[in-house]
């Protein structure tokens, strides 16, 4: 999921960096000071997610919890993961410190968006509807975040249109790992801590 | 008398004409000559091979996950060029490339992938090492990956202090 260095024109970057800036910015805004400690969990999570490896028949990748980070945090999914991944770049190598906004774009924007369109289905009293939609945050928002990464690529290399179209058919195994893994928890936290689903921006 | 001197003019023509045909016929036969000897020229290139006695650099290229990074793009710039790749191919089934260097100086290996994957080594080559020296001593810092075992522990409490550090910052600015 992370892009590395190098493969990004400037134009690219510069665009990452101003969709990332804008985002970090409005969710901070946003931000309710007093659930920070929630944000700080959740962005630990999502560092710590991709040093777990998930073997999908003869390839194996890594968790990205995008979806649940979006239903949990909401806007503020921009400074968490803007955080989580500067982490990573500086201690673990994934990604990279110039590619950073492009990498928390196309991984930010998908968790947002999964609370914007998902968020209130999820704390649905209907249970079939609210597990409906947490999958479906779970799923599409690796989708999502698939296309934004073949994008990324493509923006930068019109040559690797194909390539984009390769990473979205390469993420549907995980996708759909992530769609449970989002159904459990949506379901866990609905019974343990239904405040938990309701982001963490101010009232 | 003018009759032989006809006769002398007659005769100096013939003997012009003559030469021109000579001429014209060395040159056709140079040419074809040529034309044929050209290919038999190209044919008489063998081809050959030897074990070559030079060092070689030999990288091994993997995911983080611990997957090989096999059958990718693989190029080698050397110090002296940059942007023109040295070598260029692919890795193997298990994601190895090998170079041989010629010259002093930091070389690189990239090894990309179609999904926005990119590993480079850097490689510093001393002097030694290409006269044939101890070849095993590449310095450490020609190995960099992902950390493994009580390293990459540390390194994740680490960052997971560090984003709670990060938040108790945020949470006293926003006090302020």
């Amino acid at each position: 999921m992370h892009i590395s260095e190098g493969f990004l024109s400037p134009s690219a970057l510069a665009a990452g960096w101003a969709i990332a800036g804008a985002g970090v910015a409005w969710g901070l805004k946003k931000m309710d000071s007093d659930r920070i400690v929630r944000v700080s969990m959740a962005s630990s999570v999502f560092f710590l997610a991709s040093l777990i490896n998930v073997k999908l028949g003869p390839s194996s990748t890594h968790l990205s919890l995008i979806g649940p980070i979006g239903l949990i945090l909401g806007w503020t999914s921009f400074p968490a993961i803007f955080t989580a991944l500067l982490l990573q770049a500086v201690l673990f190598q994934f990604g990279g410190l110039l590619v950073l906004g492009a990498n928390t774009a196309s991984m930010a924007t998908p968790a947002v968006l999964a609370y914007l369109v998902f968020g209130a289905a999820t704390r649905s009293r209907n249970l079939r509807l609210a597990s409906v939609a947490s999958f479906a945050a779970g799923f599409l928002a690796v989708m999502t975040s698939a296309l934004l990464v073949g994008l990324w690529l493509a923006l930068s290399d019109p040559d690797m249109m194909l390539t984009a179209k390769t990473i979205f058919a390469v993420h549907v195994p995980l996708a759909v790992v992530e769609g449970v893994t989002t159904l459990f928890m949506t379901m866990f936290l609905r019974r343990a801590f239904p405040d938990m689903l309701k982001g963490v921006d101010r009232l | 008398m003018r009759v032989k001197d006809r006769n002398l003019e007659i005769t100096g023509q013939h003997r012009h004409s003559r030469g021109l045909f000579l001429s014209l016929c060395s040159v056709i036969l140079v040419s074809v000559l040529l034309a044929f000897a050209r290919p038999e020229a190209v044919s008489a290139h063998g081809v050959g091979y030897r074990r070559s006695a030079k060092k070689a650099i030999a990288l091994e290229f993997y995911y983080s996950t611990g997957e090989t990074m096999a059958y990718l793009d693989a190029r080698v710039y050397s110090p002296q060029d940059e942007k023109n790749a040295f070598q260029s191919g692919r890795t193997d089934e298990f994601g190895r490339c090998s170079f041989i260097p010629t010259a002093e100086g930091e070389w690189r290996v990239v090894v990309r992938d179609e999904e926005g994957h990119r590993a480079e080594a850097k490689i510093p080559i001393t002097s030694d090492f290409l006269n044939g020296g101890d070849g095993n001593a590449l310095p450490a810092a020609a190995e960099s990956s992902l950390p493994q075992g009580a390293d990459l522990f540390i390194r994740s409490l680490l960052g997971v202090s560090l984003i709670f550090n990060i938040a108790v910052f945020v949470r006293l600015r926003k006090c302020i």
